[in-house]
């Protein structure tokens, strides 16, 4: 049942209920239950008690009531597609002149099976008269009028001329003139003329638009266009009105590619544009095809191959092939046979339309192979391409696997093998060894694309920040000036020009060299925008001058600073932050003093959400003693923010910094109170249970860590992937890798390499493995588990190939004890 | 309007250059400018993203199906068409006059216009 049809029913029940249908004084049972079953919309049941009450009494407001469920009913019928009934249903609430309870409905039930002089003779009724209900004149008027001009209905003559109803057949005779001229192919001022005949205000209105915009189309197609407009969409002439714009919007055979639906508003377009008749025959017959599926449409092409091009014919069929794969071998009967590469490509696309990934794969590689040989640019421009949809496959489909661990990366290399000079290639392979600490390819990948790419600013960026990454402050400056003397106003070249002057000017600072600092830091002042000044080097410098003994000045640059900063707890913080990260000597009570009064405010969202992003940065990583000392100073401060009301994604950098300094108890509050305010948001059980373990996974029991499990999938089903990550992470989190202590050196040989084994498998038990693959799928998981081993103790010891054995070994293990009891004893 | 691939957006072969594409779109985006027509240059410009170098000429024409060939076979047919030239036949205007009854007929029913 489409909407209007329930639009009908609803419109039925509520407009054919009337309240005051039975006088108090006639209200019977039977009465009450017909009312009743109208209300419910059950109206066969009360044409049954309706027929019932007329046997018993002739009541006028009985053969009303009966007249309004007949009606109801029939409406009910036509919303199931059931005409015929519905249609015999109203010819029982016929008056002596034929006119029905729902003429529109009667009319559409006539047209639906086919009776459209009927339809026109039955809609001709009302006109001039008013027996139509008031809600359906309008629309029954355009209704009749588009019948009248479909069914040339002519006007007998015997109504007064002077009549509405004389008037109306008037216009329907302009009508009918003005549309047959226009299909006779009169001149255009004839057509003007009778169309000046019809009247704006009639029925037979929206008739004169199109056909003055049909005359006008090819001399001012936007005048065309606007006389359009001015016809709804409910229009009785809306069909038409839809096959001239799109014969307007459609120049040069445009229309062919599959945006017109309608094989009517097709044949108006191909008929206006004059397409000879064999043609129109020919081309229908291949539209035809083509709305019937790919396989008639190859069949009709396979038919035509030797009357038409054949060329087109035959790579027309070709680009059919991967939808209708069974029909490979008649395809090379009829055109002979197709190349390997060809073929292996066809088969490729065919197996992602079923979808089988694992035969995709394998035909893409062999697709690729074919041309790997070749020497041409655009075959190698082809195999690039290939790897690449290899790579993007791979990353959304395990089964795409190949021979190799990490198969989407190892397809981007084998593409830029063939295709050096793709750069989002490159980028996304830096991206991928800078995520993967894999610092020999990032060194060999990164000095390849500066020579293939000096004057590309995203290949300079990735650089900079890998020199700064690694404190090489010289080479990540000249790169950084490299960028600005491409980009001179790129806001992100600048911003880490002054973050490695800072850098740099840190360094000089803790070695005692505030003089060579203070020089740094106004070389940095030279790239700072007007528009944007930085608060990190108005504090640096304000704080630096401080030691130099600049005083007042240095102090007023330090408090612009912090104001930048956003003053208050979270300005002073970051000053004291920095003044942490250069190991300042000075006395610190002015940062001391201005940081405890601040405190006096009340934190907000943004004030701590500021705290939390200065602390979540390399440099302040590497001085966490300090800042863990620092945090707990404005610790009272932020115990205050657990009564704002955080949300999950809002929080999640906060956590960050709790976990980072160690601050489980404040943790533990934050999410206590966040759960008591929000049941039903379960991310708050992670940071509850990070905060119970002291971020340590392996601390959690059984059902705990079946609980977050849960929660991960629930989040994932909900396409909350973000939250369903952290989960995640925490639950493969591996923070205890490094606190592999060193031996005293008396243990035999045989001892070590135990201890060593165990040491480097202790977090990857069984749970973990089994959660990996879960999430990753095997494949992926092998490749995880063998990074994770080559980075542990064992690493040091083991081959690629021994660390690759292993971690298959271990997913192996635990693929086939899945459905056992969960253990937590290794079983390697 | 609704398009199959870029290819035939265009109205170009596989082996169009960047040149021609160029022309095309320019062409194009004269014929329809994007104040006027705004979801016919979105589809236009999406062609445009998809052909202008010759990588991803080759990634719609190797990786994925195209219906150039088709849209030749189906041009061929319409290659002395000239814009509002003749007229159409009377059954195809009662026809749509009829569907178009019939639409009305239903009270919330309303034929989506381009």
């Amino acid at each position: 049942m489409n909407l209007g049809q329930v639009g009908r029913v609803r419109m039925g029940i509520s407009g054919v209920l009337q309240p005051d249908l039975f006088p108090e004084a006639t209200v019977t049972p039977h009465a009450t239950r017909a009312m009743e079953a109208m209300r419910l919309g059950n109206f066969r049941d009360a044409v049954k008690l309706f027929k019932q009450l007329l046997k018993q009494e002739s009541r006028p407001e009985w053969s009303e009531g009966l007249a309004q469920a007949y009606a109801a009913r029939a409406s009910q019928l036509a919303a199931k597609g059931m005409f015929e009934e519905a249609q015999i249903l109203l010819d029982n609430t016929a008056a002596p002149d034929g006119t029905v309870r729902d003429p529109l409905l009667y009319v559409q039930c006539l047209i639906k099976r086919g009776q459209h002089q009927k339809a026109a003779e039955h809609a001709l009724k009302y006109v001039g008269t008013s027996k139509a209900p008031a809600s359906q004149v309008s629309r029954l008027g355009e209704v009749t009028a588009a019948l009248s001009l479909a069914a040339s209905i002519r006007w007998d003559g015997t109504t007064d001329q002077q009549s509405e109803r004389g008037r109306w057949f008037e216009q329907a005779s302009a009508a009918q003139q003005a549309l047959a001229a226009w299909l006779e192919g009169k001149p255009h001022e004839e057509i003007d003329r009778l169309l000046a005949r019809i009247s704006l205000r009639s029925d037979f209105k929206a008739l004169r638009l199109i056909l003055k915009a049909l005359i006008s189309a090819a001399g001012d197609p936007d005048r065309a266009r606007q006389l359009m407009d001015a016809i709804p969409e409910q229009s009785a002439f809306a069909s038409l009105r839809l096959a001239v714009e799109a014969a307007l919007a459609a120049p040069a055979g445009e229309f062919l590619q599959g945006g017109i639906q309608s094989s009517r508003v097709r044949s108006f377009v191909l008929q206006v544009n004059g397409v000879a008749d064999r043609e129109f025959q020919s081309l229908t017959e291949l539209l035809k095809a083509e709305s019937d599926g790919p396989g008639s449409l190859f069949s009709l092409l396979l038919k035509q191959a030797e009357t038409r091009s054949a060329a087109d014919v035959r790579n027309a069929c070709l680009n059919l092939l991967p939808r209708v794969p069974d029909r490979l071998s008649r395809f090379e009967k009829t055109f002979g046979p197709l190349s390997e590469f060809d073929k292996s490509r066809v088969l490729a696309m065919a197996a992602e339309a079923r979808p089988d990934w694992s035969a995709a794969g394998r035909h893409w590689r062999v697709a690729a192979q074919c041309l790997e040989n070749s020497h041409t640019q655009r075959a190698k421009l082809s195999v690039g391409v290939i790897y690449r949809h290899l790579a993007e496959l791979a990353d959304r489909h395990q089964e795409i696997g190949g021979n190799e661990d990490g198969p989407a990366v190892a397809y981007l290399e084998r593409s830029r093998s063939f295709d050096p000079d793709h750069l989002p290639t490159v980028l996304r392979l830096i991206a991928h060894y800078r995520a993967t600490d894999e610092v020999e390819d990032l060194n060999r990948l990164l000095k390849e694309a500066l020579e293939l790419f000096p004057r590309e600013a995203a290949v300079l960026l990735q650089a900079l920040d890998w020199a700064a990454a690694r404190k090489d402050l010289n080479r990540a400056m000249d790169l950084a000036h490299q960028l600005l003397a491409l980009d001179p106003i790129n806001p992100l070249a600048r911003r880490r020009v002054i973050d490695l002057r800072i850098s740099r000017a840190h360094e000089l600072m803790r070695s005692k060299r505030a003089d060579q600092a203070c020089k740094e830091l106004a070389e940095a002042c030279k790239v700072e925008l007007p528009h944007a000044p930085s608060f990190a080097l108005r504090i640096n410098q304000g704080l630096v001058g401080l030691q130099v003994g600049e005083g007042q000045e240095a102090e007023a640059r330090l408090r612009e600073g912090v104001d930048l900063a956003g003053g208050g707890v979270c300005g002073w913080f970051r000053a004291a932050l920095e003044d942490v990260l250069m190991h300042g000597r000075g006395d610190g009570s002015l940062l001391r003093r201005e940081l405890a009064d601040a405190q006096k405010t009340p934190p907000t969202k943004e004030a701590i959400l500021s705290i939390a992003s200065a602390t979540d940065g390399e440099r302040t990583r590497e001085n966490m003693g300090s800042v863990v000392r620092l945090v707990s100073r404005i610790r009272g401060w932020l115990t205050k923010g657990i009564s704002l009301d955080w949300s999950v994604a809002e929080f999640q950098p906060v956590a960050k910094m709790f976990r980072q300094v160690k601050d489980y108890r404040l943790l533990a509050n934050y999410s206590k109170r966040a759960l008591d305010r929000r049941p039903g948001e379960t991310m708050w059980r992670l940071y509850q249970l990070v905060a119970r373990t002291k971020g340590d996974c392996d601390k959690l029991s059984e059902p705990e860590a079946r609980e977050l499990v849960a929660i991960a999938e629930h989040a994932s089903a909900r396409d909350r992937f973000r939250d369903a990550k952290l989960i995640w992470d925490f639950l493969e989190s591996d923070e205890n890798f490094e606190q592999v202590e060193d031996g005293d050196g008396d243990w035999d040989f045989e001892e070590r390499i135990n201890d060593l084994m165990e040491a480097s498998v202790r977090d990857l038990s069984p749970e973990r493995i089994r959660r990996i693959v879960a999430k990753h799928g095997e494949v992926e998981a092998i490749a995880i588990i063998t990074k994770k081993l080559q980075k542990s103790v064992l690493g040091v010891v083991l081959r690629d190939e021994g660390a690759r054995k292993l971690a298959k070994e271990m997913v192996d293990n635990v693929v086939a004890s899945s459905g056992r009891r969960h253990s937590r004893e290794f079983p390697w | 309007m609704v398009t199959t691939d870029p290819f035939t957006t265009f109205g170009v072969d596989e082996f169009a250059d960047d040149q021609e594409i160029k022309r095309r779109y320019l062409a194009l985006v004269r014929a329809f400018p994007p104040d006027r027509e705004p979801e016919r240059f979105q589809v236009y410009r999406a062609a445009f993203e998809a052909l202008c170098d010759e990588r991803k000429r080759l990634q719609a024409s190797v990786i994925k199906v195209n219906n150039v060939a088709l849209s030749r076979l189906k041009l061929r047919h319409v290659a002395s068409a000239k814009p509002f030239s003749a007229r159409a036949s009377k059954a195809t205007v009662c026809a749509l006059l009829i569907e178009g009854a019939a639409h009305a007929c239903s009270p919330q029913v309303s034929i989506p216009l381009t």
